[in-house]
Order: C-alpha cells, then sequence, then structure tokens
C-alpha cells in the first residue's frame, strides 16, 4: 500500500497535467471517438479510486476510525447509482455526468475554502483539476456526436449531489458529509467508468459485426433518440457505495 | 393627564431628595437597588451579558459596588458571587459578562445583582441593597426523541486548557458512549438527560481539530459530535531586531515560532504588527519573520518600536527602543581589486557604501589559504581603503576578503567581500635533503641517488627537473652533467673506482636552488661493519652509536623495511654534528617487519663513511612459516631431519632456535627431550635447538617398522611458528637394508644376463642347440675321438640299410598318427601345416626326409637300453614291420632324396625339417607303453620347415596310394 501510494500520487499528477491541458484546449476536441473514449474511460477508473481523495480526507480529519468510517460509507450522499447510468440513453448519461460533476466541483471549490492551507491537503486540488477535465472530455465526446449537453431534470438521485444546507451543520456534521459526498464522488465515477468501458465493448462489437461501417454515425444515430429511459425517469434511486 | 405626567417628575424631584435627607436623618440610609435590564447569551461563547441601570442615582456620579450571583439549575444552587466596582453615572447602563464552563445550551442559570454605594459622597453604607429578582438564562434546545445533542457544537481552545463538554439525551435514549479520536471518554450524569464530559489539560492532535463523537446503543448508527480546535500556545516573538543598511529602510526581523492556525476556518496564522510609539504609526506585516519599515522622518533618530503578534486567542508583544545610528548593518565592502607587487607581496583595494568622507568604519582584513585563515587585521578606514599583504609564499593561491563595520557604534558587521589571487614562482630557496646508496659492481661504482620533494614553501614553484654534476676528484676537468625530469626523485649513475663530488639542484621556471653535495671516495660501498641487533618500540627505534671522529659534519642514518613482499624504499634522516643518538619514528613502521638501519659519519670533505649497521623490529612477533624439512640418512632407527633452504631473515621476529617435535606410539624419548603425554596414548617429544644456525637434526633410538610423526618449527620472543601438520614418516625393517643389499645387485646381475643372452640368443643358439646339428660340433664326436676312430663322421653313404620297403598302398589301414615314427614318407606328408604356404594356395605332395637327431634325443643315444640292441628284433604290430640296413636306407634315402630335389620345380632348397621332439605323445597309446624296449616308432616330432615358395602342396590325404617308409633300426642310427 505504502509502495503503491508514490505511484498513484506521480500517476495522479500526470493525469492531472493531461487534464489539464486538455482543459486548456477545450476548443480543440480530439477527433478520434474511440481515442476519447478510453481516455475518458481511463479517467473515470482512476477517480473512482477512493485512494485519490477520500482516503487523504478521512486521514487529515482524524475520521479513521471503524464508528466514524461507518458513518462515511452507509449513509453516502446519493449520486446517480450504477443502474440508473446504465438505463440512461447515451446523451442523457452525457449529460448527467456532466451536470452532477458540475455539482461536485462546486462542492470540492467550498470544500478548498475550509482548507487554507492547500499543502495539507494538496489531492484536493489535484480532484478538481481531474474532475474538470473529464467534463472537458465529456463535452468533446458529446460535440462529437452531435449532441448538445442540456441540463437534465434533477432527479432525487441527482440531488443528493449537493450538501444540504438547510440548517448550518456542525462541523463535525460537516466532516462527516463531505466524507460522504467523497465516498458518493468516488462511487460515481467507478460507476461511469464501467458505463463507459459498455460503451467500448459494445463499439467494439459493433465493429467487428459490421466493419464497414463507421463508428461515429452509429452514436449520432443514438444521440438523435434522446430520451431519458423509465429508470432515470423512476422517482426511486438507488444509493451505491464506490468499491 | 398632561398636568399629572408635567406633575410626576416635579413631584420626584422634591420628594427624592427628601426621602435621601430623611434618611441621613433617620440614621438609615437610602438603598439603591440595581435593576437588570437584559440578560443575552453568546452561546458560542458560553458567555452570559448583563445590562443593568442604577435607578434613582441622585448624584451625578457615584462609586458603587454590585454583587453578583449565579446559580445553576435552580436559583438556590449558586455556583458563582462576584463582586464589580465601577463609577456609575446617572442613568447609565453597566455591562458586566461571565463565561460559563459548561454550555449555556445544556442547563438553565439564574443571575441577580445587588448594590452597595462606597463613595465619599455619599453616606456609607454597612449592607448591600436589595437583590434584583432572578433572572433566567437558557437557551431553547428541543431534543428530538432518539437523538442526542453535543454542545458546543465546536471549540477553540488552546492547548492545556480544560473544556467541559455537555450530553443532552433526546427520549428513548440510554447507553451512550463517546469516543475522543479513538479513545472512550465517560462523563458525570447531570439530570436524566443531561451529562458533562470534563477534559483537562487538552493537547493539540491535529490542525483538523479534535473529533469526540458519541453514539447511543439504541439510536441509530450515525453518530453525534463535536470538533475541539486545540490551538497551540501563541509564542512570543524571539530576537527582535531592526537595522539598516541605507538609512531608508529598517528592516526588523523575528522569530515568530509555532504556526497556531487551524482549518475550518477556526483561526488563521498569527498575525504580526509593528508600531512604533514616536511616530505613532503601526504597520501589519505581510511576513511572519520580518518586516521592512520605511524611514519617513529623516530626523527621527530615536525608535520605539513594539512588535505584537495576536491570533484568536491570545496576544503578545515585545518591545525595543534604539537609535538608528547604533543600527547600521552596512552594505558588503564593494570594488575589491588585489594587485601582486612581487612573489610575496600583494594589495587589496575596496570601496564601502557610507554617508561621507568623515565617516569612520572599521574594517576586518583576512588572508586565507586553502581555507584556513593564515592572516587576519582590523583597519579603519572611510570610503575607499587598501592593504598590503606581505610575506606570501611564492606561487600560492590565496583568498583575501574583506567586511566593514560602523567604526563609532558597531552593531553588525557587513557581508564578506572576498577576491582570489596568486603571487608569481620564485626560484626554490633550499638544497634538496640528498642521499644516496653505493654498491660495487664488475669492478664500478653503482650510485643511486636520492632526494626528497621540496616542500612547497621550499620550492615556490612546480620544479622542472633536477640537475645532477658529477665531478672526478682525480681528475678534475671531468665533469659530468645529466639531468632528471620531475617528478623523479632519484637516479642511478655507474662510476668508476675513483673519488667523486656530486652536486645536485633543484631548477623551476624562476631560477635553481642552492646545491646539495655529496662525496664518494675510492672505498665508498665496501665498508663492513658488525650488524648489531636492536630492539623497537611501537613508536620507533632508537637508534645510538659511536662516532668515529671528532670533527664530523654531521651523521645520516637510513634505513628501509627488510621484507620479502616489500621494495626497499629507502629512507634518511640527517643529523647534526654532536648527535650521538636519534629516535626514528615512522607510520611505515610495522609489527613483524624487519627494518636495517645504517648510520654514515659526513666527514667535512661531504664523504659518508659506514659506522654501524643496526637491525631490529617494531614488534616481533611469532614466525609465520615453518621451515621445508628433508630427511636424511633413513634407517630403521633413525633419521636426520635438515632445513638447509630456510630463509630466516625473512621471518617476523629474530629466530631464537628451532623445537622438534616427534609424535609416535610408545616411544621413549631422547634424554634431551621433553616427553609430553598425549590423549590418544601416543607420545610427543620435544627437542630444543637454541642455535639458531642448526638446521639439523638427529632423530634416533627409533623402533623398525613404526610409524612417527615429526614437526620443526622455529621459536621467536614472540613464540614459535605455526601449528602445522605433522609429517609422517615409516622407520624401515631391521633387515630391509641388508637384503636389500644382496637382491638388488643380483637382480642386476641376473638382467644383465638376460640381456645378454638375450642379445647375443642367436650365436647362443647357434653354440647350443642349432636347428641343423652339425655333426662336427656335435658332442658324439668326443666319444668317437676317445675311440680313436678315424672315420670322424659317420657317412651316409657308409650306412647300409638293413631294409628298405616301399609301401605302395592304394588303401591302407587308417594311420593313428598322423606325424608318427611309421616310416612311410607319404604318410608324414600327410599332416603338413595346413598352412604351408604355396603359391597357388593348394596344399600338393612335399618331399620329406626324415633325419634322427641325436641332440634331442641324447638320453635315448646314451640309454643301453634305447642303445644298439644286439638281438633280433621282432615285428611288432604297429611297429617297424622290417628293417632296413642303414646303407640301403641311405640310398633309398638318397636316390628318394635327389628323386626329391630333381621333382622339385624350382631350384630352391626349401625344405620341411620334421625334427625329433622330446618324448612319444601321440599315436596308439596302448603301444606305447607295452614294451619299454622295443623301439619307440610314435615320437613326436618337432616340425622345422624351410618351404620352398613353390613347392606345390601335398596332397594330404589317406589314400594316397603311394606311401614310403623308411625305417631306421635302432641299432644302426
Amino acid at each position: 500500500m505504502r509502495a503503491q501510494l508514490p505511484q498513484r500520487t506521480l500517476l495522479s499528477l500526470a493525469l492531472s497535467l493531461l487534464f489539464l491541458s486538455v482543459a486548456r484546449t477545450t476548443r480543440r476536441c480530439p477527433s478520434s471517438f474511440p481515442q476519447l473514449l478510453s481516455q475518458l474511460q481511463s479517467q473515470a477508473n482512476i477517480t473512482g479510486d477512493t485512494g485519490s481523495l477520500l482516503e487523504p480526507y478521512i486521514r487529515l480529519q482524524n475520521l479513521n476510525t471503524p464508528t466514524l468510517r461507518a458513518a462515511c460509507a452507509e449513509f453516502p450522499v446519493t449520486f446517480p447509482s450504477e443502474d440508473t447510468l446504465r438505463a440512461l440513453s447515451k446523451p442523457r448519461f452525457l449529460s448527467t455526468v456532466q451536470a452532477t460533476l458540475g455539482r461536485v466541483l462546486q462542492q470540492l471549490s467550498a470544500l478548498a475554502q475550509r482548507f487554507p492551507k492547500t499543502r495539507a491537503f494538496p489531492e484536493l486540488e489535484k480532484t478538481r483539476g481531474n474532475v474538470q477535465g473529464i467534463r472537458n472530455n465529456v463535452f468533446c465526446i458529446a460535440q462529437l456526436l452531435n449532441h448538445s449537453l442540456e441540463t437534465p431534470k434533477p432527479t432525487q438521485a441527482s440531488s443528493g449531489a449537493s450538501l444540504s444546507t438547510a440548517t448550518t451543520p456542525s462541523i463535525f456534521q460537516t466532516k462527516l458529509d463531505s466524507c460522504r459526498f467523497l465516498w458518493g464522488y468516488h462511487g460515481f465515477m467507478g460507476s461511469v467508468g464501467k458505463v463507459f468501458q459498455e460503451w467500448r465493448d459494445g463499439s467494439n462489437r459493433s465493429r467487428r459485426h459490421s466493419p464497414r461501417r463507421g463508428l461515429l454515425p452509429a452514436w449520432r444515430k443514438g444521440a438523435s433518440r434522446i430520451r431519458p429511459s423509465r429508470s432515470s425517469q423512476s422517482p426511486m434511486s438507488r444509493v451505491q457505495a464506490p468499491r | 393627564m398632561a398636568f399629572s405626567a408635567v406633575l410626576h417628575p416635579a413631584f420626584l424631584l422634591v420628594v427624592l431628595p427628601l426621602k435621601a435627607s430623611l434618611s441621613e436623618v433617620l440614621g438609615e440610609p437610602f438603598q439603591l437597588i440595581p435593576e437588570i435590564l437584559t440578560v443575552s447569551i453568546q452561546s458560542k461563547l458560553q458567555q452570559v451579558n448583563l445590562q443593568w441601570t442604577v435607578p434613582n442615582l441622585t448624584h451625578q456620579e457615584l462609586k458603587m459596588g454590585f454583587q453578583i450571583e449565579i446559580s445553576r439549575m435552580n436559583a438556590s444552587n449558586i455556583i458563582w458571587v462576584e463582586d464589580y466596582s465601577t463609577t456609575v453615572k446617572r442613568n447609565q447602563v453597566l455591562h458586566w459578562n461571565w463565561k460559563s464552563e459548561i454550555p449555556l445550551e445544556c442547563v438553565t442559570h439564574f443571575i441577580r445583582i445587588r448594590a452597595m454605594v462606597d463613595d465619599a459622597n455619599y453616606p456609607p453604607q454597612n449592607s448591600w441593597s436589595n437583590w434584583s429578582s432572578w433572572k433566567e438564562v437558557s437557551v431553547q434546545v428541543s431534543v428530538a426523541p432518539n437523538t442526542l445533542l453535543i454542545f458546543p457544537k465546536s471549540k477553540l481552545l488552546e492547548e492545556g486548557s480544560n473544556v467541559t463538554i455537555c450530553l443532552l439525551y433526546g427520549q428513548y435514549l440510554y447507553n451512550v458512549s463517546c469516543m475522543l479520536q479513538k479513545e472512550p471518554i465517560h462523563g458525570e450524569q447531570l439530570d436524566s438527560h443531561v451529562s458533562l464530559i470534563k477534559l483537562n489539560n487538552v493537547v493539540f492532535h491535529s490542525h483538523s481539530g479534535t473529533n469526540i463523537y458519541c453514539q447511543a446503543m439504541n439510536a441509530t448508527k450515525t453518530p453525534f459530535g463535536t470538533v475541539l480546535f486545540v490551538s497551540k500556545v501563541l509564542e512570543e516573538p524571539k530576537n527582535f531586531s531592526c537595522e539598516t543598511q541605507d538609512f531608508k529602510t529598517l528592516k526588523c526581523s523575528w522569530e515568530p515560532g509555532v504556526d497556531t492556525a487551524l482549518t475550518w476556518s477556526q483561526q488563521d496564522s498569527q498575525n504580526y504588527t509593528l508600531y512604533e510609539s514616536f511616530s505613532g504609526r503601526s504597520e501589519l506585516s505581510d511576513h511572519r519573520n520580518s518586516h521592512n519599515w520605511k524611514i519617513t522622518e529623516e530626523s527621527q533618530e530615536t525608535y520605539n518600536f513594539t512588535l505584537t503578534t495576536e491570533n484568536n486567542l491570545r496576544k503578545r508583544s515585545v518591545n525595543i527602543i534604539f537609535n538608528l545610528t547604533h543600527r547600521v548593518h552596512l552594505k558588503a565592502p564593494h570594488d575589491v581589486t588585489l594587485e601582486t607587487v612581487d612573489a610575496k607581496k600583494a594589495n587589496m583595494t575596496w570601496k564601502m557604501h557610507s554617508r561621507g568622507d568623515n565617516y569612520i568604519l572599521l574594517c576586518q582584513v583576512e588572508l586565507q589559504h586553502e581555507t584556513e585563515v593564515i592572516h587576519e587585521c582590523n583597519v579603519s578606514v572611510h570610503m575607499s581603503a587598501s592593504y598590503l599583504f606581505s610575506d606570501l609564499e611564492p606561487d600560492t593561491e590565496y583568498k583575501a576578503r574583506v567586511r566593514c563595520a560602523d567604526a563609532n557604534h558597531f552593531w553588525k558587521w557587513s557581508d564578506w567581500a572576498q577576491k582570489a589571487f596568486s603571487t608569481p614562482e620564485a626560484a626554490p630557496s633550499q638544497a634538496l635533503d640528498v642521499w644516496r646508496q653505493v654498491r660495487s659492481e664488475n669492478g664500478s661504482h653503482v650510485v643511486t641517488l636520492f632526494w626528497k620533494p621540496l616542500l612547497k614553501s621550499q620550492a615556490n614553484g612546480k620544479i622542472v627537473s633536477y640537475n645532477i654534476v658529477v665531478e672526478n676528484q682525480d681528475r678534475p676537468s671531468e665533469a659530468e652533467h645529466y639531468s632528471v625530469q620531475a617528478p623523479a626523485l632519484g637516479t642511478q649513475l655507474s662510476l668508476d673506482m675513483c673519488s667523486y663530488k656530486i652536486h645536485i639542484t633543484a631548477n623551476n621556471s624562476m631560477g635553481v636552488s642552492p646545491e646539495s653535495v655529496m662525496a664518494l671516495s675510492n672505498d665508498s660501498g665496501h665498508e663492513e661493519v658488525h650488524e648489531k641487533r636492536i630492539k623497537g618500540t611501537k613508536d620507533g627505534f632508537h637508534i645510538s652509536w659511536e662516532p668515529l671522529s671528532g670533527d664530523a659534519l654531521g651523521y645520516v642514518v637510513d634505513w628501509c623495511a627488510h621484507s620479502r613482499d616489500q621494495h626497499c624504499d629507502l629512507k634518511w634522516k640527517n643529523l647534526g654534528p654532536n648527535t650521538t643518538s636519534t629516535n626514528i619514528t615512522s607510520d611505515a613502521f610495522k609489527p613483524g617487519v624487519r627494518y636495517n638501519f645504517r648510520i654514515f659519519e659526513k666527514s667535512v670533505q661531504q664523504n659518508a663513511q659506514l659506522l654501524e649497521k643496526q637491525t631490529g623490529y617494531t614488534q616481533e612477533l611469532a614466525p609465520l612459516e615453518n621451515p621445508k624439512v628433508i630427511i636424511n640418512n633413513f634407517t630403521s632407527n633413525s633419521f636426520i631431519l635438515s632445513w638447509p633452504g630456510y630463509d630466516s631473515d625473512f621471518q617476523s621476529a629474530f629466530i631464537e632456535g628451532y623445537r622438534v617435535y616427534l609424535k609416535s606410539k610408545e616411544m621413549q624419548c631422547h634424554p634431551k627431550g621433553k616427553r609430553t603425554s598425549l590423549s590418544d596414548n601416543s607420545v610427543l617429544c620435544e627437542y630444543e635447538i637454541k642455535d639458531p644456525e642448526q638446521k639439523s637434526f638427529t632423530v634416533e633410538n627409533l623402533q623398525p617398522e613404526s610409524l612417527y610423526e615429526f614437526l620443526v618449527t622455529p621459536y621467536t620472543s614472540a613464540g614459535q611458528g605455526p601449528n602445522e601438520t605433522f609429517t609422517k614418516v615409516t622407520t624401515p625393517d631391521e633387515n630391509s637394508h641388508m637384503l636389500l643389499k644382496i637382491i638388488l645387485p643380483m637382480t642386476l646381475c641376473v638382467l644383465l644376463i638376460v640381456i645378454a643372452c638375450y642379445w647375443k640368443s642367436q650365436w647362443v643358439k647357434e653354440k647350443c642347440y642349432p636347428d641343423i646339428p652339425n655333426p662336427y660340433k656335435s658332442s658324439i664326436l668326443s666319444l668317437i675321438k676317445s675311440k680313436k676312430n678315424p672315420h670322424l663322421i659317420m657317412n651316409v653313404k657308409d650306412c647300409i640299410p638293413d631294409v628298405l620297403e616301399v609301401i605302395n598302398k592304394v588303401e591302407g589301414p587308417k594311420t593313428q598318427c598322423i606325424v608318427s615314427g611309421k616310416p612311410h614318407n607319404e604318410d608324414v606328408s600327410i599332416k603338413p601345416p595346413s598352412s604351408v604356404p604355396t603359391e597357388d594356395g593348394s596344399s600338393g605332395p612335399v618331399p620329406f626326409m626324415f633325419f634322427e637327431n641325436f641332440t634331442y634325443d641324447q638320453s635315448a643315444f646314451d640309454s643301453g637300453s634305447h642303445g644298439l640292441n644286439p638281438g633280433p628284433l621282432k615285428d611288432t604290430p604297429g611297429q617297424l614291420g622290417l628293417l632296413t640296413p642303414p646303407d640301403k636306407l641311405l640310398n633309398v634315402l638318397e636316390k628318394d632324396y635327389m628323386k626329391s630335389l630333381a621333382e622339385s620345380p624350382t631350384e630352391e632348397t626349401s625344405l620341411i625339417y620334421v625334427s625329433q621332439l622330446a618324448s612319444p605323445m601321440c599315436g596308439d597309446k596302448d603301444s606305447l607303453v607295452t614294451n619299454s624296449p622295443k623301439p619307440v616308432h610314435c615320437s613326436g616330432y618337432k616340425r622345422q620347415m624351410a618351404v620352398p615358395g613353390r613347392l606345390p602342396s601335398l596332397a594330404l590325404s589317406e589314400s594316397n596310394s603311394l606311401t614310403s617308409m623308411i625305417l631306421l633300426g635302432q641299432g644302426e642310427q
């Protein structure tokens, strides 16, 4: 585990630089859809790893006790579940990811304000860069699909991606809520990675079965039928935990 | 209504002074009872704020004392009483606050106040006024069933302080356990739904705060908790000081101490503020440990600074006051130059940032060589200055540096300004320390010259070469010049046996060193002196000698290690004329290595004469190896051990002798030896040879055919040689040497005879047993001679055979003996060796001639029974059919022989001879022994053949039609 950390840190650093470069070149999206998809899947898998943010947060906030860990994991802030995401049409899925990550960015910014010394929690800044990079890539993939990213209707699941601000919670409560939020975030990114993987698998199959047919038109065809699936319209959403 | 409103204050104004004066008159002071206006709570600070006023205050200003009581839970449970004195003005609202150690959300408090006038202008009062009514202080908190509230929600406190945490239980909640990080903590129950946890002397845990959380067994698993933000104690800034370099800015610096920042916006890092009292200016520092203060008022000389650091919990200050001119930290000197005047002098110049030429500065000048300060001095200068370095060494790198400070009010040295420089070379200043080693070789002197490298301070530059001038003293006109390139430290010269004077100098680019002179006499290298042994110590050797003459110029002691694996690296030491001893020390001296010292006396003519030789060890060690022993004169009773080639000079100490160990079973030691019995019943005899020059030892009184083991080891003052494996020998048998003396020559003789026989085998064969006996040489000849027979040799022609039978038989009886005595020519030829070679490979008939060979049947010849039988011969079956007279037989034979020769297709005389062998071996056995006197007709024959190369093979068959038989009568041979 100790040996993995520096590698992970280096990888995270490299990715964050990659994402930043992607963010800077937002207007010039890559034209290769498989490459973009592969990149997105890799980004999602890496950001789905709790070691990239949650674990440092737990250590920093002294939440590394069985009781507090359980409290963090058992009641995570609700994000769209994997089933929900899988059931979404592809354009809707991209819109959901884009919107959810937008809210994640807000929460991460709010969390960053709690830590005036960024040196004490450098993973937070890296994560913000990573999320921004994913959003840029989602934007690009939607552009390739000729799909404009529309803000999805808030569902019960997606509304959970923001912290409750109804009453001023105690710092202890905020610590736990942030922990739950990060737990949910990692789970969400893991689910997104899986969906992207399925996209890749599907595209490979598609290419195998109809080699002469271009991939992009197929996606465009799918994009033209943007309809929320039944499950996405369901008021009940499932809660998922990161693996 | 309006009238009454106007009338009432007027009435009061009249009545109250009357009441006061009435009270004074009556001796009962008028009570000023305070009236509580508001009681507010600052929940986060756990603070109660009380506001009150003193109604009916007659005086404009009155000094009063107040007493405030606070009760907890119920009014009677007073937990706090505090007196508070102040000057009260009329209609003034007074403030007082109190901090509760328990969060105010957890328990209800009550507060009341009373007053007493303590003013000289007021009649003295002996008692407090009446209490105001109790005011309840509480924060309305509702706890839902099955939930738990913990107060304070978060708390900022300093390390080492105490804190009380309270828990409010909702309905149906029980069995609550709390943890501080990972440690369980326990509280005390205040009432049924409130408990308190007191934490004393809290410690800093992390910048993110210390988590305290509780969980009830029957409630949800969500923990309820609070965070204690424990700040480190704010430290006072240390080493606060201000200084200026340019009289425009004051740079103030300090050591800030620990950062007390906490996350979750609880506390930022402490800030630092500078306040200057004379100017009244205050500036917040942008840095934690320094601040640049601009000097705005040029006329201001004195500054009084207060540095204050502050965080949410504490404030600390330090103060300094100083005169600006006393806090001048000059900038480093600039425009530093260095100019070498000559090889030993250099001049340094520099300039200073100064306020004017009248301003006196103190400068410190340093000269460094190889990071070591070799010269240091202080000089008073103005804006520009110079300094001359003298006594420098030629061809040397130096580093000069300078720093300055205010000479009048020393505060701090400026930073160093430095410059590196090198002095030029100069001619070498010192003569070489030279020495020589002389040995005679083939009628000439081989002189090896050595010199030590000049020190850097003596060389004054890079030595390029060494010049050697050899001056023949016997022939002064001849001088030879040699040049040896550096870095060589020696050379070898071959000189004849004349006297020489050798001059050696060292050269660098600037010149030549003073010369060193050595003289060689005719007999240099031939000195023979006794070698003395000396004992060294671990520090070295003490060498002493007897001077040879009184006018010695000095002495030289040279030495080198006498080691097998070490080249003799000659060292020497020059000593003064009045010296007769010296200590030779060297880090190169090693224990167990012999060092040979020679002491020379130098004459006025620079000639060195060998005085003494001394040899020794700094530390003697046990020998490292044993000699290789050879066994000589090995007998059954003794043998001699010798080790002739053993070089004891290279041993690790002086060999004092040898020990011979002899080991055997049941051995008697020689009386000179020491006997030791070993565990395996063997005996070890130790013989000591005290003469190191004796290198043999005779082992005597040994038993023959016994095993002995021996070991020879040298011993020194430090011990004996290594315990190596004993060499095993077995003594021979006592007679074995005798046997050896006999057997060996005998064997040699026999061997010689055999070789000679073999060598002369042909001759012997001819002499002793020729293939065809020479009748002239036959032994029978002697018999004949003895009978004086004129016929020396029996002529075949003279022999008349008795019987000559020619048998022509188509089918005869089967021959029992293939090569038998049957006198049938064909029969004999029946069994030729199939291998008889023929040209065509076939076997053909071969003519045979049979001879009686007496050589092979001498016994028969000599025997009477086999001799001439005078009686008539009987024809016996299977034996001779008839006896033919010898002459006739011979005729036939001759005729037949001749015929055979004539019939031979070639003219070759190759014949097959069949010679008689020893005894009858084949044929009818019955006929062999039945009648011994009968002639033995069945005899084996040794077939001797001379086969004509082209003879046709004989037809070998039993059915030969013609069989010729020649029978010789026994008596007529």
